[in-house]
């Protein structure tokens, strides 16, 4: 698979400055961004709308210069580089199909260019509709296609020139929520199978963790931060990272002591010890971020009592905002059997995995 | 961090300058625009500021008579803006919100105007209402005077109001008919809704109509010669001081009093009504206007409507009528002599020179339109509101000023002296003569600067309704600008090219206060023969030319139509597929 550890497209201090658009001041789209991207990885840009990601996908694909910064494709500056002499082909969010030409015409266009013989770009062509399952659409029209089948030529028509890099903008976000969910698997299928280098933008957190070697985390031009998704959702280094990828419950804790590397905690009535990535001592007020799933709920005196404000049951789990202490969390009961279902105003026991929690130092 | 700001506009020059051919295209277009439109704007106000020329201001500006001459041409381009403005309203009103019959026949005849070669319309009013009119003495026994602001208003919206009828009838199209649904829903009723929804949402589309009707009728000269009279106006004034008196700056000083108030509300429309015109054209309407049914209103519209319809029937019809009869309304004998005069006679010449000319300014014209559409639109780079704008000037700029000022840059070589290469010549002399570097290239370049702006308007509109990320997969595939220009822009635009085209073909063939101080005994344009046969009461010859004029230009569309296409190829299989 990918990763043999050496970044083959760098983006080194990459900042973008815009003027407002309203002619006063400016905008600060991408702020001293650096990043490795290994050769055949999959990394995706998450974040909040407006936090960067497109301008940062542009500046890769050269359709924006930096105002700062370069960018380099194996070792070569191609800071200024015209987009087309990039080698990268960039997947839409409209999918921008040419809406004069047929779907194989669409698909031909990269090999036109390139002037490829007419016999070979026939079987490219050919081949590339066959692995995107469109065998019989060649002849229509795009606005004679279905979305996902639009979606599906956009792709093809990046694919069939053979990139050295692949660029996705939040492709999916025009389809419904099942045929995303289907292209999302398609994507990664295909994308692992010809080991295309890929960017993918989105904003759509559980598309990011599907699709991704590793997950940038945007948050106002910065990377907020940069790692598997797995890591990502168990460790976050923030806040705000903590709070995007998934949903989380932050409860204020007092160090008791610290030993090595970690730290003895009293939560919910219960001492632990966790795991510290930072530094902290005796005393340090810091905060606990446990996951609703984490969280257990259970008719038992013994344990911390809790009141459900609020029940949902919502089929194959049941949500609560539960009341402990003057503050409400979140909790996500994955098997709601007859008597795990709880009702509002009742008072519960409430407990969690050790485990799970994660520390964080505000 | 400032300096990275101002940084920015620098760094996409030094992308277009990445792109050769990009940039070269960019060159070509600032040459063209500073040697065929500005310059000779800047050479006609530098005459006029001449000593003599302050002289001249002076005395105009404080005598009686050339205020009075001012006060017409303002009064005659307010009620020429109201009339064709209100006319055009109703007309596309009727067409998007009633149900009438006949619709699309009155739709084509209010079109017809497009192609109205000067001096024709103006000629047959005078044939069917003047003092010897068929309509008014024939019908009515009236020996009506139609000579003066009445005259003239009737002819000068009647030529021009099609701008406004195009112009609100496209906004009214465009507008969300959820807005009217909304509107009902609220409890409005009809009127209401067209007082309290369609009327404001329309505003900029009518004040932008208003505004340009005013620069057309105060720079029209065609009209105001035939139909004047004693009612002068500036742009006769400008007329007789060449023509008659040989006073190059009196015309030019009379020009930048006419010039003022055309920049002025060309610059109102830009910079006011561009910004204020948020209105919310969706793109995709959704559902379909609600019509007006009541029956009273319905056929008082259909009425006014038809009415319109068959007055624009009847004045063609005349001019048709005039071309094939001896003398039209005294001898009705039917006769080919007239068409016998201008295609085998004395009129050839014209005909084939006009043709040729206009033939060859129209792709120019077409193309280069495209193409400042393409980087006022696409690309960003300093300056490129100046190049839309002085491209603009083209048009806003009355016809009688872009002669003069031809006149003035172009009737002797322009030449540099330099130190070591002696004197080169930048730009022969481009008037008087008949072949396109003898002479005729004046003329050619006045066809193309008069057209451009109409084909960059439409060309613009056209590019802002393409998603700029298609363009960007292209490029993004491999291809350069041009390749991306030639092969997705152009072709997704062509229904813009097209009528860009056609406006600049029809443009060229009906223009004539711009060239009319270029045209010699050795350059014959149809327009100026058009108006020496008015003026010696030759109607039968006029009209002769006229139809043979508009044969041309629908000649011409057809074959624009098969070699360019009207569509984008896009909309081909909505119908045939699925
Ligand atoms: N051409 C531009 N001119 C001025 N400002 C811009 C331009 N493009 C982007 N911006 C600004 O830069 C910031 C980042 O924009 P960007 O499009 O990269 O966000 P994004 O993360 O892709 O958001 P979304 O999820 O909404 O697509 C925003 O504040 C945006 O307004
Ligand atoms: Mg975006």
């Amino acid at each position: 698979m990918a990763n043999d550890q050496v970044g083959s497209l760098i983006l080194d201090n990459i900042s973008k400055i815009f003027p407002q658009r309203d002619g006063q001041g400016e905008v600060r789209a991408v702020d001293d961004v650096s990043l490795a991207i290994y050769e055949g990885e999959f990394l995706t840009l998450l974040g909040p709308s407006g936090c960067g990601k497109t301008t940062t996908l542009r500046l890769i694909s050269g359709f924006e210069m930096p105002s700062a910064g370069r960018i380099l494709l194996d070792g070569k500056d191609i800071s200024h580089r015209p987009p087309n002499k990039r080698d990268m082909a960039m997947v839409f969010q409209s999918y921008a199909l040419f809406p004069h030409m047929t779907v194989f015409n669409n698909i031909a266009y990269g090999l036109r260019v390139q002037h490829v013989s007419r016999s070979e770009i026939k079987a490219r062509v050919e081949k590339v509709l066959d692995l995107m399952s469109l065998p019989t659409l060649g002849e229509r029209r795009p606005n004679e296609l279905s979305g996902g089948q639009q979606q599906r030529v956009a792709l093809a028509r990046s694919l069939v020139v053979e990139p050295r890099v692949l660029l996705f903008d939040e492709p999916l976000s025009n389809l419904d929520a099942k045929l995303r969910v289907q292209m999302r698997s398609e994507i990664r299928n295909i994308q692992r199978r010809l080991n295309i280098t890929s960017v993918y933008v989105t904003h759509d957190q559980v598309e990011a963790m599907a699709l991704s070697d590793r997950v940038v985390v945007m948050n106002e031009g910065k990377i907020a931060q940069l790692g598997a998704p797995e890591e990502i959702y168990r460790h976050p280094q923030s806040r705000f990272v903590a709070d995007f990828i998934g949903r989380a419950n932050f409860l204020p804790v007092t160090v008791d002591s610290v030993t090595g590397e970690r730290a003895d905690i009293t939560l919910l009535g219960q001492n632990m010890s966790s795991a510290l990535t930072f530094d902290a001592s005796a005393g340090n007020r810091l905060t606990a971020v446990l996951r609703p799933e984490a969280l257990l709920l259970k008719n038992d005196p013994d344990l911390k009592q809790a009141t459900v404000k609020q029940a949902m049951y919502l089929g194959a789990s049941s949500e609560y905002i539960v009341d402990v202490d003057g503050q409400e969390l979140i909790v996500v009961e994955s098997d709601p059997s007859a008597e795990q279902i709880f009702r509002e105003g009742q008072s519960v026991g409430i407990s969690f995995v050790p485990e799970t929690v994660h520390l964080l130092t505000q | 961090m400032n300096n990275l700001i101002r940084g920015r506009p620098i760094a996409e020059f030094r992308r277009i300058i990445q792109d050769p051919v990009l940039f070269i295209g960019l060159i070509l277009v600032v040459v063209f625009i500073i040697v065929a439109i500005l310059s000779p704007i800047y050479m006609m106000v530098e005459e006029s500021l001449t000593e003599k020329g302050q002289e001249l201001f002076d005395r105009y500006l404080n005598s009686p008579v050339y205020r009075t001459i001012i006060r017409n041409t303002l009064e005659m381009g307010l009620i020429v803006a109201a009339l064709g403005t209100t006319l055009g309203f109703l007309l596309a009103y009727i067409q998007v919100k009633v149900d009438v019959p006949f619709k699309r026949l009155m739709h084509i005849t209010y079109l017809v105007p497009i192609i109205s070669p000067p001096f024709a319309v103006a000629t047959a009013v005078l044939l069917l209402f003047g003092r010897n009119g068929m309509i008014s003495r024939g019908w009515f026994g009236i020996r009506y005077d139609i000579y003066g602001l009445d005259g003239l208003s009737l002819v000068l919206t009647l030529s021009y109001f099609t701008v406004a009828y195009m112009n609100l009838k496209g906004m009214m199209q465009a507008l969300d008919p959820a807005l009217d649904e909304a509107a009902t829903n609220l409890g409005a009723n009809k009127f209401r809704i067209f007082r309290t929804v369609t009327v404001p949402m329309l505003i900029p589309g009518i004040a932008g109509s208003f505004l340009l009707l005013f620069v057309e009728a105060i720079a029209d000269l065609g009209n105001p010669l035939v139909m004047g009279g004693n009612y002068e106006v500036l742009s006769t004034r400008i007329y007789v001081s060449i023509v008659g008196l040989y006073n190059t700056t009196a015309a030019a000083v009379l020009s930048v009093i006419l010039l003022v108030p055309s920049l002025l509300v060309f610059m109102v429309q830009r910079y006011w009504i561009s910004r204020t015109s948020v209105v919310s054209v969706t793109g995709k309407p959704t559902g379909t206007p609600q019509q007006i049914t009541h029956p009273l209103v319905r056929w008082l519209l259909f009425g006014a409507g038809l009415f319109v319809s068959l007055f624009i029937l009847l004045i063609y019809g005349t001019i048709f009528a005039g071309a094939f009869t001896k003398i039209l309304n005294i001898n009705n004998d039917l006769t080919l002599d007239h068409f016998d005069f201008v295609i085998n006679g004395y009129g050839s010449e014209a005909m084939k020179d006009t043709t040729k000319l206009a033939a060859i300014a129209t792709p120019v014209a077409g193309l280069l339109g495209m193409v400042i559409a393409f980087l006022v639109v696409r690309k960003r780079f300093m300056g490129r509101a100046a190049l839309d704008f002085a491209t603009m000037l083209g048009i806003a700029v009355p016809g009688t000023i872009i002669g003069i000022g031809y006149l003035l840059v172009f009737n002797r070589p322009n030449e540099i002296t330099l130190p070591l290469l002696g004197t080169i010549t930048l730009i022969p002399k481009l008037t008087g003569g008949r072949a396109i570097f003898g002479g005729a290239g004046a003329i050619v370049l006045v066809f193309i600067v008069r057209s451009v702006p109409a084909a960059l308007r439409s060309g613009v509109a056209a590019l802002s309704q393409i998603d700029p990320s298609i363009e960007e997969a292209s490029i993004s595939l491999g291809a350069d600008n041009i390749g991306t220009f030639r092969r997705i822009t152009l072709p997704l635009i062509r229904p813009a090219f097209f009528s860009g085209l056609v406006y600049a073909f029809a443009r060229s063939m009906t223009t004539i206060s711009a060239i009319i101080f270029l045209t010699t005994s050795r350059t014959k344009i149809m327009t100026h023969q058009i108006l020496n046969e008015v003026e010696n009461g030759r109607y039968g010859n006029a009209f002769a030319y006229c139809v043979i004029l508009i044969g041309i230009v629908l000649v011409a569309i057809v074959i624009l139509s098969v070699a360019v296409g009207t569509t984008t190829g896009a909309e081909k299989t909505m119908e045939g597929g699925a």
